[in-house]
């Protein structure tokens, strides 16, 4: 009766941990197939490129407007790109995910597009090249509802303008 | 290697062991639950006291599920406006658009808002208090069937017996009645007065809360088996001042509770105590912000 | 004992033995007050004319159908089942019998009767209180036919107000974002209808992104966000004539655009550097004022009713906040503190309340607050909703919801929703596409 109880338990126990550890697996996984890091997204599913080697946009965490080391990495592929090709002009759009009021995330976009702009401007483009726009959350680029959606929404494009 | 993965799989077994033993709710012990005291905190006839019991909490949650049930069922479907939609988008306008180099915009094609004359028509009869007490306790006529009429009056014949039932249960309760003498109604009446008006009184849920505005004061004089036989405003001047709409809404709803709960379901003896009787209708309670 | 004996003396001696009983009622049902629509009663040969014109077999019975929609949906009233009425609407006009109407515990009655006179409605109508036996009001209209849905809006404010002590809001109309087409290319439009959801017109073809529009005081004028030309600014627009024109002449991005109370400026943000302030506009002279100089984003700012205050929202503290003001942008004070983040707050007609959307722990709500951030009450819990708009008579909320999409952005949504200040009667407002952005007219007559 009591040993009964015992090897009960002890399956219990068993199962339980298998349980835990499967959670652990899942969760590696979606981290592998999100492609991101913290919340900001790194993967290459939506970047399109301005020339080989110059990727056309840069992501950004929840809330922010703090360009990552990869963005910095990516806007000075951009500002090399813009050095050798004079007669380009840009428009730099901002943009942010579902998860925050219409009117402030307009603000947001162009907050984040503005960053990309200092940073293009450091590395000696003038800013009569460049033309900032917030498109806020209304043009989302994945249109699910979820966090890694939700990262690659929150970016800032440079767009030819001419 | 070898000797690692022993000694792993030892404290493993060991931690599941542990744990095992340790686990509480497969014991079957039967729980030691004391017997429940039910406390009865004031001593009350068996009265219609059920109906105070509710708190107001509770019966906002019961509406907002009715109104939840509702939604789907509120507002026309339009069918109309699709077909609207497609003459609005069509290609000729789009290429206007395109010339004129400015926002698009179409203007209303009707003008939309005309005046609508608004006349006060008549004035109402301000004093007809004496009529309103006459009540329809009873049914007239009955020539033609209704079903309507047929569960109203099952209705009305429930709520009989019940009244019935009530007047006995005061008489019995009125024997044990020690304060017949002073002027104050006991509490157990004074609860079942409340009950019965709690019932009767829609408050004006859309009514602001104004603090000063929130208490309505009613005297009735009452004929010995309950029914009405006069009322009085006591603030009546008040309703009629302009700007004071909200409290004559106020005072229109503790009018109608009281003529929907006439006649009054009063206690067998003492009728000179509650011959002329106050009631102070407060709102601020369910109202206030 | 003989101390209890004592002690039960002194509690009944005081008692003044010929005082009048008083007894406090200090709860009510909370049930919707039960009342009568009868049909307006209508003549033969006017119910053809109109029949004629208006393509309603019966325009009497129209009108008040809407009376009792409007009166249902507003969550006060309980219009009873025309089935178990005893009295004919004609007979009923002239005098009810009240017994009849008791019977099926009606507190309230409707009557009226429409005429075709000079190729004109005429509608009168009587509010009767059934207990009392007497009449409460009665009032009649004269107007072109093709405004008969209006008429049963007058009616039911009127009814609203007598029965409510509260001015009503039937007698509105409701501008929005209409929406159609994938999230990732969705197809804007300014469309505007009537409080019920009928009457609806597109304003805009959907050429350009076109976002928040809000209704000027005398609601003729809409203020709104155009993505006209890929220049996000914030255009005025004339209802009746469709002119519009740019606001204020801004090296960049202007938008969330409100009226002041008096209907002489806009309220703006201008976006430039990563910053956004508030600004105003005078519509007569053009004068462009700064009325916030901050760092932060400073946004959806909105007007007291008496015009002397500014609530907005700004994430000058870290994260988006709300912030009160006077109108010339000083003696800023914040007032939310609350859990999470609170983003477009409007102060109520009313004056005594800022409705806002609250963000917390992935959950979207609409609440409201006194105006010094006390007493906050959150109405209503979702996935995504956001933007409330007051009724004139700041009873109601209009906003907008938008549902989860799946993983292949299938199953989204966004629709217009009323809720009221008391946090039930939750009701969806039927609009022929996907809707957002809902702004709320002022009562159009009177």
């Amino acid at each position: 009766m009591r040993l009964n109880k015992i090897l009960k338990n002890t399956l219990l126990v068993l199962m339980a941990c298998l349980a835990l550890s499967a959670c652990a697996t899942k969760k590696e996984v979606s981290n592998v197939q999100g492609q991101m890091q913290g919340d900001v997204y790194t993967g290459t599913d939506t970047v399109e490129y301005l020339a080989d080697g110059v990727p056309d946009r840069v992501f950004f965490a929840t809330n922010e407007s703090i360009l990552t080391t990869a963005s910095r990495e990516t806007l000075r592929a951009q500002a090399s790109w813009l050095r050798k090709n004079p007669s380009i002009n840009v428009v730099l759009e901002g943009h942010a995910d579902e998860r925050g009021t219409r009117e402030y995330n307009l603000a947001l976009g162009e907050r984040r597009a503005n960053a990309a702009k200092d940073y293009l401007m450091t590395y000696g483009i003038s800013s009569d090249r460049i033309t900032v726009l917030s498109y806020g959350k209304e043009r989302p680029v994945d249109s699910g509802s979820n966090p890694l959606a939700w990262s690659k929404n929150r970016r800032s494009v440079t767009v030819k303008a001419n | 290697m070898n000797r690692s993965l022993i000694i792993s799989s030892a404290l493993h077994a060991l931690l599941i062991f542990i744990t095992a033993m340790s686990l509480p709710f497969l014991a079957k012990k039967p729980l030691d639950i004391p017997p429940i005291v039910s406390v009865e905190l004031i001593q009350i006839a068996e009265k219609t006291n059920i109906p105070f019991a509710p708190k107001a909490k509770k019966i906002i949650e019961k509406i907002k599920e009715k109104e939840k049930k509702l939604v789907s069922e509120q507002a026309p479907p339009k069918k109309v406006e699709k077909t609207k939609t497609k003459t609005v988008i069509s290609p000729d306008q789009n290429n206007k658009k395109v010339e004129n180099q400015t926002p698009e915009a179409i203007p209303l094609p009707e003008k939309t808002v005309k005046k609508v004359e608004t006349k006060e028509e008549k004035k109402q009869n301000p004093d007809k208090l004496d009529e309103e007490v006459k009540q329809v306790s009873e049914f007239e006529k009955d020539d033609l069937f209704d079903p309507n009429e047929l569960k109203a009056k099952i209705d009305k014949a429930k709520i009989d017996a019940s009244k019935q039932k009530l007047k006995k249960n005061n008489e019995i309760t009125q024997d044990q009645d020690k304060s017949v003498l002073t002027g104050k109604l006991t509490i157990t009446e004074e609860q079942a007065l409340q009950a019965q008006i709690f019932t009767c009184w829609s408050i004006p849920l859309g009514l602001p809360y104004a603090p000063e505005d929130m208490l309505v004061r009613i005297k009735l004089s009452l004929k010995p088996d309950g029914s009405i036989d006069d009322m009085e405003m006591l603030d009546h001047v008040k309703m009629n001042t302009p700007g004071k709409e909200r409290f004559r809404t106020l005072a229109d709803s503790v009018r109608r509770a009281v003529q929907i709960c006439n006649p009054l379901r009063v206690p067998a003896s003492g009728y000179e105590r509650w011959k002329n009787i106050i009631f102070n209708f407060d709102a601020s309670e369910m109202l206030g912000g | 004992m003989l101390k209890k004996i004592i002690l039960f003396f002194i509690i009944l001696i005081p008692v003044n033995a010929f005082a009048l009983i008083e007894v406090d009622i200090t709860r009510g049902n909370l049930d919707p007050l039960p009342l009568a629509v009868s049909p307006l009663s209508i003549d033969e040969t006017s119910r053809k004319s109109f029949e004629k014109i208006l393509k309603k077999e019966n325009i009497g019975s129209e009108i008040s159908n809407i009376v009792e929609n409007n009166l249902k949906t507003s969550g006060l009233f309980n219009p009873l089942d025309k089935k178990a009425f005893l009295q004919a609407p004609d007979i009923a006009n002239l005098k009810p019998r009240f017994e009849d109407w008791n019977l099926i515990k009606a507190q309230a009655l409707i009557t009226g009767k429409v005429n075709y006179v000079d190729d004109k409605l005429r509608v009168e109508f009587r509010l009767w209180d059934v207990l009392a036996a007497k009449e409460m009001m009665a009032l009649a209209f004269t107007t072109v036919p093709n405004n008969w849905r209006r008429v049963g809006h007058i009616i039911s404010d009127k009814v609203y107000e007598r029965l409510t002590g509260e001015k009503g809001y039937f007698d509105t109309r409701i501008i929005y974002v209409s929406e159609e087409g994938p999230k990732t290319q969705r197809i804007k439009k300014l469309a505007i209808m009537d409080q019920d959801g009928a009457n609806n017109k597109f304003l805009t073809l959907g050429n350009e992104l076109v976002l928040t529009p809000r209704f000027n005081p005398a609601s003729q004028m809409v203020t709104y966000l155009s993505y006209f030309k890929n220049m996000p600014r914030v255009y005025l627009l004339d209802i009746e004539t469709g002119t519009q024109e740019v606001v204020g002449d801004f090296p960049g991005m202007t938008f969330a655009p409100r009226f002041s109370p008096d209907g002489k400026k806009i309220i703006m943000s201008f976006a430039k550097d990563g910053k956004s302030d508030i600004y105003t506009m005078d519509l007569e002279n053009r004068i462009v004022e700064k009325i916030t100089n901050h760092p932060s984003i400073d946004t959806s700012p909105s007007y007291s009713p008496d015009g002397k205050y500014i609530t907005f929202n700004s994430d000058r503290s870290g994260y988006q906040q709300i912030y009160v003001m006077k109108n010339d942008g000083s003696d800023v004070k914040r007032i939310s503190f609350g859990n999470g983040l609170y983003g477009t707050p409007v102060w109520s007609p009313r004056g005594d309340l800022i409705a806002f959307t609250k963000l917390h722990k992935g959950k979207f709500y609409i609440g409201v607050m006194r105006t010094d951030g006390s007493g906050e009450r959150l109405l209503t819990e979702n996935y995504y909703q956001e933007a409330p708009s007051w009724s004139p008579n700041g009873r109601v909320l209009i906003f907008y919801r938008e549902t989860k999409t799946n993983s292949k952005g299938e199953g989204f949504s966004a629709k217009l929703w009323s809720i009221d200040l008391t946090g039930y009667n939750e009701r969806q407002i039927k609009t022929p596409t996907d809707a957002s952005d809902p702004s709320w007219s002022s009562l159009l007559s009177n």
